[in-house]
């Protein structure tokens, strides 16, 4: 999730000017790149079994990326002596969530693959800059939903988009690192044990940042924002891998990416997308849906409780035991099974609904 | 890794008989992928000829092959792939009993016995990679002086020294995990500060249980006592890269390969039936390597099925390669191509090289064409372990013992490695689909109680293979017979073959042993060889079933000179100047380590040896003249 961090112009907020204001704002961060993964494995695991291989490999890649996103901003939050918690009541969002999109909130919703929620994330991954300096902060729209890229430290406040929420930390660590550096403090003081590096995160579009400095963590954040649409406008990151925006295009436009193309006119081999190959998933589902008892609701529970127990274990991860990730790998791999428990059966009592995972974890807002 | 786009069908037999390449490789393997990706990156113009149907190598390509596996009654080596009449593959399936003096021609292999083989190599684009268990273990030192030190098989041309620094190039290509303190062993040495690209691999739960009660066992072998341990073996599937390979800049994992960018088998999963297919191909396969060629410029013409070798009979040079092609593998019909370049390389399996020479008349000065064949004979023991175990979890093989691959006994018995199969009894009794029948219907379970039964029985299994060497015999080998051809043509390859003695009691011995590791384990010994087994060896009264292990080696062997090898030590033929026959079969031993890291370094070491040779030879005019 992301978009493109621009720079240029003064900054007139006042902005990050605290280290507890800055370790707000990548708590923030870790929810807000941790909130897609749950609609982008339910769009995933609601892809008939053995069908649609493309529209398939395409979205496991970016729930990966999306967790070497989430790993990065943790990598960042444990440089500046924070302590990433995933636990904590509300890090899940209740869906619908909301992102900023300009003047207004797009939805983000639990549901199955379709060509309505493939446009819907490619708004997730578009970047976005504010037309002028005062317009990157602006008020709420609606203050009763869950909006991710809210301002952490001023209530009522939002930015105008990702992109600039993450300008705004980009900013802030550069204010507090020079700030540090006049009061001839350090603002890097985490422990560099803490950092997930490259033997802990694989497969994920991209290297696993160590974050120890003021450089690695302004290249930690341009990565997170910059792989959406790529730096610069181009369809290729720094580290050649294709940006989330493109990759996720390709199924929109059923043809791949290769070296060389231009954005939105990919060149490569074409693929077909069944869109009927997917279940029809119930959208947003709650526990409220199913009917107390029923094998559905205890398998939503069930799931439920596993996937705290996996957010327990990052929380680990990110505190100290970055091994743990490897953990993790399998421990996602079983998600496979306990999701399509869901998917695959049908809502009790309402025919050609088929049941969904939650992700309500208790303390939601 | 990024198979470039259409590089499968940007060569058309048109282009090919108007060109002269710098070098014309026969097969698209291992060792045709990474010489033609070093001839290409040292500029010179290559053409590889494969056999197979060839598309782009893409995911789903890849994961049709994965569904065939999936859905296919029997699992063997050959069940992802489509047969192609045009290119026959041998399959353990098709291998019988032979009775004696009655070749067996049911298979693609006319199997002349006596004893019945059940090699198995695949005939599709990257070749046995397809299937292969990626144990990628070095020869010993030993293993390269077998003849001088103990009096048994051949000596190489040339040692393990000389191989070294080539060993580190096929294990940077094929990816190897491994950690140096686990392989540094009977004489296997390593440059001071040298890891392997990746971490090695962790050993299984059931290699752990196993280490139980195998570490420290003493043995007595030829006077010299030996204390056993399970150790990890080095793997050709992607772990954790060291980040103090090459010097501190660190290895980045190789893994699936597609046309388009995809993320995918950075890391092995432990998959079960990682033999043949990785679902993630995070086991290396040939394609990476091709994908690389390809992406030189290398060019490739698939359905292009090698026929005959052409020489000047006035100086020995190949002039070119004759191949037919067919564009229907339903189809006898076929359209005749000729290759040609300055220089050529055969880099099929060992079979097929000896084969495609024999078939073309060309014995070789010393008249040892496709003898010495070689392959790893394996014994298998199987028993249940007093306590679940574990198995079926992990790949197939990731630890067992070699503390036996060397020593003074071997100047008596053959020398073996005992691999711990994490896949249970499968290879021996095709566990688990007979024990799920067995448990059905003789024991009539079902439900829970079923569930239950199989969990208990399953993963209790111990399967130890002894993997024993096989030294190089001249009635060993590969013949040709024009009155057996395939649907194209071609003359199959006929095998004779039986199991030296050497190798017999080191099986009897290993058996031996197995009993008392068992014992030793509190395991219930379920062996039995059946008299019928298609493997049945009697040896000193007592009857073993032999299996193959598809470590060919040994059809072209090099050597010193013309009169005693078929090669000389950098792959070239003695007899033809411009040729080089690139597989196991110029290895004159094979010890007991998997062939194909040997393999690959002797085709990174040849390749150097290829590109100063063309270098040399500038001129095509030169050619003719010489």
């Amino acid at each position: 999730m992301t978009s493109t961090v621009t720079d240029g112009g003064t900054p007139t907020s006042p902005g990050i000017t605290s280290l507890d204001e800055l370790h707000a704002y990548l708590y923030a961060a870790m929810q807000l790149e941790h909130a897609t993964i749950p609609p982008y494995l339910t769009a995933l695991y609601s892809l008939h079994s053995g069908t649609n291989s493309d529209a398939w490999h395409i979205l496991r890649v970016i729930v990966v990326e999306e967790m070497l996103h989430l790993s990065l901003a943790a990598n960042v939050l444990n440089a500046t002596g924070g302590t990433p918690d995933l636990t904590r009541p509300g890090f899940v969002p209740a869906y619908p969530a909301y992102l900023p999109d300009g003047e207004t909130d797009f939805e983000v919703d639990l549901q199955p693959l379709s060509l309505y929620a493939v446009q819907t994330v490619l708004k997730i991954e578009r970047p976005g800059q504010a037309p002028s300096e005062e317009a990157r902060l602006q008020p709420r729209a609606r203050s009763d939903r869950t909006l991710l890229a809210a301002s952490p430290t001023q209530p009522g406040m939002q930015f105008y988009s990702i992109g600039e929420f993450y300008r705004e930390i980009s900013r802030g660590i550069q204010y507090l690192h020079d700030e540090y550096a006049r009061g001839g403090k350090e603002l890097f003081t985490g422990d560099p044990s803490r950092q997930v590096t490259p033997e802990y995160f694989y497969s994920g579009g991209g290297e696993a940042i160590a974050v120890t400095d003021l450089g690695s963590a302004l290249d930690a954040l341009n990565f997170i924002a910059g792989q959406g649409e790529g730096l610069g406008g181009g369809i290729y990151d720094s580290e050649e891998e294709l940006a989330h925006y493109y990759r996720f295009e390709q199924l929109q436009l059923g043809r791949y990416y290769v070296k060389g193309d231009q954005p939105y006119k990919p060149t490569g081999p074409s693929f077909d997308i069944d869109w009927t190959a997917v279940y029809p998933v119930l959208k947003n589902a709650r526990l409220a849906d199913y009917p107390e008892g029923s094998e559905v609701y205890q398998a939503a529970l069930d799931f439920n409780h596993s996937y705290a127990e996996f957010l327990e274990l990052l929380t680990r991860a990110f505190n100290g035991q970055p091994a743990l990730l490897l953990d993790a790998v399998p421990r996602m791999m079983r998600f496979r099974d306990e999701i399509c428990r869901l998917i695959r059966n049908p809502v009790p009592g309402r025919p050609g609904v088929h049941a969904a995972p939650t992700f309500e974890l208790g303390g939601a807002k | 890794m990024i198979f470039p786009p259409g590089a499968t069908a940007r060569t058309d037999p048109a282009t090919v008989s108007e060109t002269v390449y710098d070098a014309v490789i026969v097969g698209g393997g291992i060792a045709g992928s990474i010489i033609a990706d070093q001839l290409s990156r040292a500029g010179q113009r290559v053409l590889i000829l494969e056999a197979g149907l060839a598309k782009d190598l893409t995911i789903s390509g890849y994961e049709d092959y994965l569904t065939t596996f999936y859905g296919a009654v029997s699992k063997d080596n050959q069940a992802p792939y489509p047969v192609n009449p045009d290119v026959p593959m041998p399959r353990s399936a098709d291998v019988r009993q032979i009775t004696p003096g009655k070749p067996d021609t049911a298979g693609y292999l006319v199997q002349n016995g006596p004893y019945a083989s059940d090699f198995t190599y695949t005939r599709v684009l990257a070749g046995t990679t397809m299937h292969w268990e990626a144990k990628v273990l070095r020869l010993l030192p030993e293993d390269f002086e077998m003849a001088s030190r103990y009096g048994q098989g051949l000596d190489w041309p040339i040692g393990y020294d000389d191989l070294e620094p080539y060993y580190r190039d096929a294990e940077r290509e094929i990816g190897v995990s491994a950690d140096v303190d686990d392989q540094a062993y009977l004489g296997v040495q390593f440059p001071p500060g040298y890891v392997f690209p990746m971490r090695g691999l962790p050993l299984s739960y059931l290699d752990q249980m196993v280490a139980k009660g195998v570490d420290g066992t003493d043995v007595e072998l030829d006077g010299e006592h030996v204390t056993l341990k399970v150790r990890p073996f080095p793997q050709g599937r992607n772990g954790i890269p060291n980040p103090a390979y090459d010097g501190g800049k660190g290895y980045t994992p190789v893994g699936a390969v597609s046309t388009h960018q995809v993320q995918m088998g950075g890391r092995c999963q432990g998959n079960n039936n990682c033999v043949p297919l990785c679902p993630v191909q995070a086991k290396y396969h040939a394609g990476k390597t091709l994908a690389k060629a390809l992406g030189n410029g290398v060019e490739l013409l698939a359905q292009a099925v090698a026929y005959k070798v052409h020489v000047d009979p006035g100086n020995g040079r190949v002039t070119h390669i004759e191949f037919r092609r067919y564009h229907d593998p339903s189809s006898a019909e076929y359209v005749t191509g000729t290759a040609r370049g300055r220089l050529y390389v055969l880099a099929s399996i060992a079979i097929e090289n000896a084969r495609l020479m024999l078939a073309s008349g060309l014995n070789s000065t010393s008249g040892l064409m496709g003898r010495h064949l070689m392959d790893h004979a394996y014994l298998l023991n199987w028993a249940l372990l007093p306590q679940i175990a574990g198995t079926g979890r992990g790949t197939n093989s990731t630890g067992g013992i070699t503390d036996l691959r060397g020593g003074a006994f071997r100047r008596t018995l053959a020398g073996f490695a005992v691999d711990i199969h994490n896949d249970g009894w499968g290879w021996a009794t095709g566990s688990p689909a007979t024990d799920l029948l067995r448990i059905v219907d003789d024991q009539n379970k079902f439900g829970p109680a079923l569930r239950r039964a199989l969990v208990d029985q399953v993963s209790r299994q111990l399967l130890l293979a002894f993997m024993l060497d096989v030294p190089p015999t001249t009635g060993n080998r590969v013949s040709v017979d024009p009155g057996y051809r395939d649907q194209l043509g071609n003359m199959r390859p006929v095998i004779t073959y039986s199991i030296p003695d050497y190798t017999m009691r080191g099986a009897a011995f290993a058996r031996q042993l197995a009993r008392r590791l068992f014992e030793r384990l509190g395991a219930e010994d379920y062996t039995a060889y059946d008299p019928a087994d298609y493997g049945y060896v009697s040896y000193e009264g007592q009857g073993y079933a032999i299996r193959g292990g598809n470590h060919l080696g040994g059809t072209h062997i090099m050597g010193t000179s013309p009169a005693r090898s078929v090669v000389d030590a950098t792959l070239r033929s003695w007899d033809h100047q411009n040729l080089y026959l690139a597989s196991g079969g110029a290895m004159p031993t094979i010890g007991t380590a998997n062939v194909t890291l040997t393999i690959a370094a002797l085709c990174f070491k040849s390749a150097g040896h290829m590109i100063e040779q063309l270098r040399a030879e500038q001129a095509p005019a030169v050619l003719s003249g010489s």
